[in-house]
């Protein structure tokens, strides 16, 4: 039975890896992770750029440092020429016993006030230990916008995974070789797992892949895959729904895509509705899914809360089962 | 091998029979063809014996499997030739047999020397798509045969193929009946049903109208004819006389000794023209 089943999902993967549309759905997760890597620097680097001369006054490039990302250069030449690029580039340079700031012009004011303060602090001597405050903070150890586009792109590619069932149901019905699978040995179950396969391996694959590629290796891997291995399963269910009732891939595809918009809609709604509201996402299995990843990515999650939500979303997925699985199977017995 | 009993079958689940009371059986090693024209009930029927379709009534036994709670193992000993050819495009004819073959729990056959009996050897890396209607025909006649099985389907095995690949194909069809494989052959080509079964089926409007060897059929059914041309008063004429009719024979012998023959045949009834005088109906 199991080599029967492996043998459909390799056939599977092989045929993916042919198809241009596949090709560019198994590759989504990586471009995800990319783009969130790309973005989410810009988004949380809020501090100043200096630019300084290697060498001159290292103590005071060293306390800058702590506060500020500061890059050095041989001579005041190539610091006046980084700082008259397009972005926003501070210079601090000497000038007989002291230093004066450097800027194009065009910089907001706060940048500028900034390496002012900064400067002042570093020739009054003052330090991070001279300070009275206390420190009072969420425990939120990772960047809220990353962590939420992290989260969305691991939920999106368990989606991709039932997107994938469905072009593959949609070749075999084009090709109409569903009818060959009939008079084969394989039990109906087992053609049906096999095919399921690309939707399990591909959320895990993906999920990997971001949590990898964005630097989230370091949270529990198991409770996420739980999570999304479960929510995988509506994707699934909807993949072979999708591609029973289509018979060429644009369209199959297109029908796909309305599986987005619970799940946009419970994102939306974890994230914009007020606690007393959240209930109107409740029976959205991806709601769970994007609260569980939340708390994972947080690295704030007990097994405990994780069990509840994956209970939550297989019990909903079982209901959704016993209305899909009699049309699946209908429709892979007419082939 | 099969045992067919009073089956019915009714797509629409209420009186409007496909097929009705269709009953028969067939031994070991023999190629039976069911034959009739198109919506007869030979699809039908060939789809409830290899378990593509539901059985609803009647009591059908293949391979000594009962076909009303099918167990998947039946398959191993079942090849089926579909006449809509349904291969994967996107795999190649030797992809295709591999993968197919990972699915049965018996001995296989070697890709490559079936492609090779089918006369597709040299496209055994060419993906499925970029072949011909009748490349792909040939690729879905040699997979039914990837298991070694014990009872073959062939839905119109040579439809759509040049005589020269047709004539291969009926040679594979004669040499899996040495090995005793059991062969349900639907077809609308008489002459195939004529040249390869033992016995034959005539279907109409879902019911068998007659079983029976195509040379015991000719015997019953058949007349005999000849075919004359000859040089008559105003050239060449041409006349179809019965052999056994007491007036015709009385003609043909005045032809001979008064005119000039030019050619002389004998002309067998066909298994079509027996399918028409049994039936009533044509085979389209």
């Amino acid at each position: 039975m199991l080599k029967k089943i492996t043998a459909v999902f390799l056939r599977d993967l092989k045929v993916n890896t042919r198809e241009m549309i596949s090709i560019y759905i198994l590759v989504v997760p990586v471009l995800f992770a990319i783009f969130i890597n790309l973005l989410t620097p810009g988004i949380n680097d809020t501090t100043v750029r200096l630019a300084m001369i290697d060498g001159d006054n290292p103590a005071q490039v060293e306390y800058l440092e702590n506060f500020a990302n500061v890059s050095l250069f041989k001579n005041a030449a190539d610091v006046e020429e980084r700082v008259g690029r397009r972005d926003n580039f501070i210079g601090i340079l000497p000038e007989g016993d002291g230093y004066y700031i450097f800027k194009q012009g065009n910089e907001p004011e706060y940048l500028i006030d900034f390496t002012k303060l900064l400067k002042t602090l570093f020739e009054t001597g003052a330090s991070l230990g001279d300070s009275a405050a206390e420190i009072v903070e969420f425990g939120r150890e990772t960047p809220p916008l990353k962590k939420m586009l992290v989260n969305i792109s691991i939920l999106f590619s368990s989606v991709l995974g039932g997107m994938m069932i469905t072009l593959n149901v949609v070749e075999e019905k084009a090709d109409n070789t569903i009818s060959a699978m009939n008079v084969s040995p394989i039990s109906r179950t087992g053609f049906i797992l096999g095919k399921s396969l690309m939707g399990v391996t591909m959320p895990i694959y993906g999920s990997l892949a971001i949590l990898l590629i964005t630097g989230y290796g370091g949270v529990n891997v198991a409770q996420m895959l739980l999570l999304i291995l479960s929510a995988a399963i509506l994707s699934m269910m909807i993949g072979f729904i999708e591609g029973l009732n289509n018979d060429d891939m644009m369209t199959a595809a297109g029908s796909f895509k309305l599986v987005f918009m619970p799940l946009a809609g419970a994102i939306a709604a974890a994230e914009a509705l007020s606690e007393k509201w959240q209930w109107v996402a409740w029976w959205v299995p991806y709601y769970w899914a994007y609260k569980g990843n939340d708390s994972v990515l947080s690295q704030s999650s007990t097994w405990g809360q994780i069990l509840l939500y994956t209970g939550i979303i297989l019990g909903m997925c079982g209901l959704v089962y016993l209305i899909l699985a009699p049309r699946i199977r209908a429709g892979l017995e007419k082939g | 091998m099969i045992k067919v009993k009073n089956l019915y079958h009714s797509y629409s689940r209420d009186e409007r029979y496909a097929v009705k009371d269709v009953s028969f059986e067939i031994e070991k090693g023999e190629i039976f063809g069911f034959l009739g024209p198109s919506g007869a009930g030979k699809s039908t029927t060939q789809g409830i014996l290899s378990g593509l379709l539901r059985l609803q009534k009647g009591e059908v036994t293949v391979a000594g499997y009962n076909v009303k709670k099918i167990s998947n193992k039946m398959f191993n000993q079942i090849g089926m030739s579909f006449e809509q050819s349904n291969v994967y495009n996107k795999l190649t004819a030797r992809e295709n047999l591999a993968f197919y073959r990972k699915l049965f729990d018996v001995e296989t056959r070697d890709p490559d020397e079936l492609l090779e009996l089918v006369g597709l050897a040299d496209k055994a890396k060419v993906k499925a798509g970029e072949f011909s209607k009748g490349m792909k025909h040939r690729l879905t006649f040699a997979r039914s045969m990837i298991n070694n099985p014990s009872i073959w389907f062939l839905d119109e095995p040579t439809t759509g193929l040049d005589p020269a690949i047709a004539a291969t194909i009926k040679d594979i069809i004669w040499d899996q009946k040495k090995r005793e494989v059991t062969t349900f052959l639907t077809t609308h080509n008489m002459f195939i049903a004529d040249e390869l079964c033992n016995r034959v089926a005539f279907i109409v409007d879902g019911e068998v109208r007659l079983i029976d060897s195509p040379r015991s059929l000719k015997l019953q059914y058949g007349s005999r004819f000849v075919d004359i041309e000859y040089i008559g008063g105003n050239g060449l004429v041409k006349e179809s006389l019965s052999t056994v009719d007491d007036k015709d024979r009385a003609r043909i012998k005045h032809i001979i000794d008064n005119n000039e023959i030019q050619t002389m045949h004998t002309k067998e009834a066909t298994l079509e023209e027996i399918f028409i005088k049994v039936t009533g109906r044509g085979l389209i």
